[in-house]
């Protein structure tokens, strides 16, 4: 191999440990919302999944008060993404459809800022937590 | 540098290389040592930065894998007086397990990605070698398998995730493995006739024998059916069921016999990938290599006599009219499908371990819930979670962990002496998607769901001298670099 090759090389390589090394910046600018997740949930969510998250089984909507925000924040990614892995699929078939139809309407949000309102307005501690 | 010559200047070398051929010598000279020295060169700059810090407290670490051993060995560098444990049973837990998919492709021998845990525990730091059972997080106790009670200020968890074989019927397998400690349950079984999986170092092993049978039936001539799975939860190193794949194709055309077979990927869900751009990138190589893919089913049994995969293969169908909705509903349905097989790699289901999903740090799904960005448990401020076993979407692989175990330290600390955990992760990790021998496509990315290339230029390219990275580079950075906590 000749001796420009390793150094061009060797170069790249330097380059491409940097780059990793370093932080990288998120490509795309943060996405902004016509509703607040207030508003989306009164207009949309609580038809099925109840006024308090309590849930509705009528409506096969699971309650939504029974987990903190970190924990739901996973759930809501994975219905507006169809999964968190590459090939694994959603552990939300029916609602991440769903989402997509209730997005086309405007009812978008952000699974950070809507976990965090759940959690705020109707989260119920478990009875084991509050001893 | 100015981008554009710099763009021109990596197509040049990724050409120039490509044609050149360069040997095993050279490239290990330079991308093995030569990445070894820059990483710790790199790394001293890291060090540099993040001052040492005199507060004090107990810290116990759950797990003494890549994430775990990281996360010591930096609060190790990073503080004056460290009091840091870790649990960690396995006598192999720091193994390279992200070079299981050259194993299982006759690329690298076993022996190559075996590490033992002892060699990589940093100076100064306790290790217990038990397993921790008992999670007390109200009290800041852990008790582990011999009773030991082990009290801690600070915890973190990076315990993993346990194969779940024995969910597939069929294969007479009982309860869950990890990826380097104990495989007897399932090694019987998986490793032969066909059935393979890189998952476990022994089954990458295997994998190998199993795959040069496979090759050899087609180069006699037979027409073969090689079959590749996805699950339906959530796995580390969500690439390797394709990467492996991708690797017997790139084997049956070496040796001249990739028409006799036929090879289908089978994946739970409907995507190649969650970033479009890699998704179309992904779907033209398939394409382009004639490799088949069938969304949608996930393995439910399998028979090693008959050679036979079952399948549920699912879908959705137009339903009544929601007035609540303003839309028709969707109706699941779902039917078996048997697939014949000469050839199966399978991707097992992946769970929590069993103690921490059913503890009070578990959750509904197992994994530790944390708030993605801080890494902190949602109800225990002094519990942290990384790894495998963090509910982070798309967390699980080494490229997360090399992220995620800056911030936790970085959050301890910063909490060790009274201020708020502000360090944040961002959801970066990265895919080395092998595509061939001698090309790697490198997919990195993060929430935003778009490519997030550290370089300047296309993400969506296979290229040679990711593979040489892959190969030669991302070892030597990962035993030596991230483990002493640097990198």
């Amino acid at each position: 191999m000749k001796k420009t090759t390793i150094a061009l090389l060797s170069t790249a390589v330097i380059f491409g440990l940097n780059g990793c090394g370093n932080d990288t910046p998120s490509s795309s600018a943060p996405k902004t919302y016509s509703k607040t997740p207030a508003e989306v949930y009164a207009q949309s969510c609580q038809k099925c999944h109840g006024e308090h998250a309590e849930g509705n089984p009528k409506k096969k909507g699971p309650a939504l008060n029974d987990r903190q925000a970190g924990e739901l924040e996973l759930d809501l990614y994975d219905v507006k993404n169809g999964g968190t892995n590459q090939s694994s699929g959603t552990e939300h078939d029916i609602m991440e459809h769903n989402m997509q139809k209730l997005i086309e309407k405007g009812y978008d949000y952000d699974p950070k800022a809507m976990a965090e309102y759940i959690e705020k307005n109707f989260y119920k501690r478990e009875v084991s937590e509050t001893d | 540098m100015d981008n554009k010559i710099f763009k021109k200047g990596i197509e040049i070398i990724d050409a120039h290389i490509k044609g050149e051929g360069i040997s095993r010598r050279d490239a290990i000279k330079l991308f093995g040592t030569g990445g070894a020295a820059m990483l710790l060169a790199s790394g001293a700059t890291t060090q540099a930065s993040a001052s040492s810090s005199a507060a004090k407290a107990k810290i116990v670490i759950i797990g003494g894998g890549l994430a775990g051993m990281s996360t010591a060995a930096r609060f190790t560098n990073s503080l004056d007086n460290p009091d840091i444990t870790v649990i960690e049973p396995g006598d192999f837990a720091t193994s390279y397990q992200p070079g299981q998919t050259l194993v299982g492709a006759g690329i690298w021998d076993v022996s190559e990605v075996v590490y033992k845990t002892d060699d990589f525990v940093p100076d100064g730091v306790t290790i217990i070698k038990e397993k921790a059972v008992e999670f007390d997080p109200k009290n800041n106790m852990v008790k582990t398998s011999s009773g030991k009670t082990v009290k801690y200020d600070y915890m973190v968890i990076a315990a993993g995730l346990k194969l779940d074989y024995a969910r597939i019927e069929g294969l007479g397998i009982e309860g869950t493995i990890t990826s380097s400690g104990d495989h007897s349950p399932v090694s019987k079984v998986i490793g032969k006739n066909g059935i393979a999986s890189i998952y476990f170092q022994k089954g990458s092993a295997d994998t190998w024998t199993q795959m040069q049978k496979f090759i050899a039936e087609a180069k006699s001539g037979k027409k073969v059916k090689g079959i590749f799975t996805h699950p339906n939860t959530p796995i580390k190193c969500g690439g390797a069921p394709k990467k492996i794949m991708y690797l017997t194709d790139a084997r049956l055309r070496e040796a001249g016999a990739r028409e006799n077979a036929e090879l289908t990927f089978y994946p739970n869900g409907s995507k190649m990938f969650g970033v479009k751009e890699y998704h179309d990138a992904i779907v033209n190589q398939f394409e382009a290599r004639d490799m088949k893919w069938n969304y949608r089913h996930n393995l439910i049994a399998v028979d090693p006599v008959k050679k036979i995969a079952t399948f549920n293969r699912h879908w959705k169908e137009k339903g009544e009219w929601d007035p609540d909705l303003e839309e028709y509903s969707i109706v699941p349905r779902s039917k078996k499908v048997e697939k014949e097989f000469d050839f199966i790699h399978i991707t097992p289901p992946m769970i929590a371990p069993e103690e921490i999903a059913n503890s009070p740090v578990g959750s509904g799904k197992g994994w530790v819930p944390v708030h993605k960005e801080t890494l902190q448990h949602v109800k225990y401020p002094n519990v942290f979670a990384l790894g495998d076993i963090a509910a982070v979407p798309m967390g699980k692989t080494g490229g997360s962990a090399r992220k995620q175990y800056k911030v936790v330290v970085e959050n301890i600390i910063s909490m060790m002496e009274g201020k708020e955990p502000t360090a944040k992760y961002g959801g970066y990790t990265v895919c080395p998607l092998i595509t061939s021998i001698g090309t790697v496509m490198l997919a990195e990315f993060d929430w935003s769901k778009k490519p997030t290339p550290s370089f300047p230029f296309d993400p969506t390219q296979e290229r040679y001298i990711w593979w040489l990275l892959k190969v030669y580079a991302l070892k030597p950075m990962t035993q030596y670099g991230m483990l002493s906590g640097r990198a």
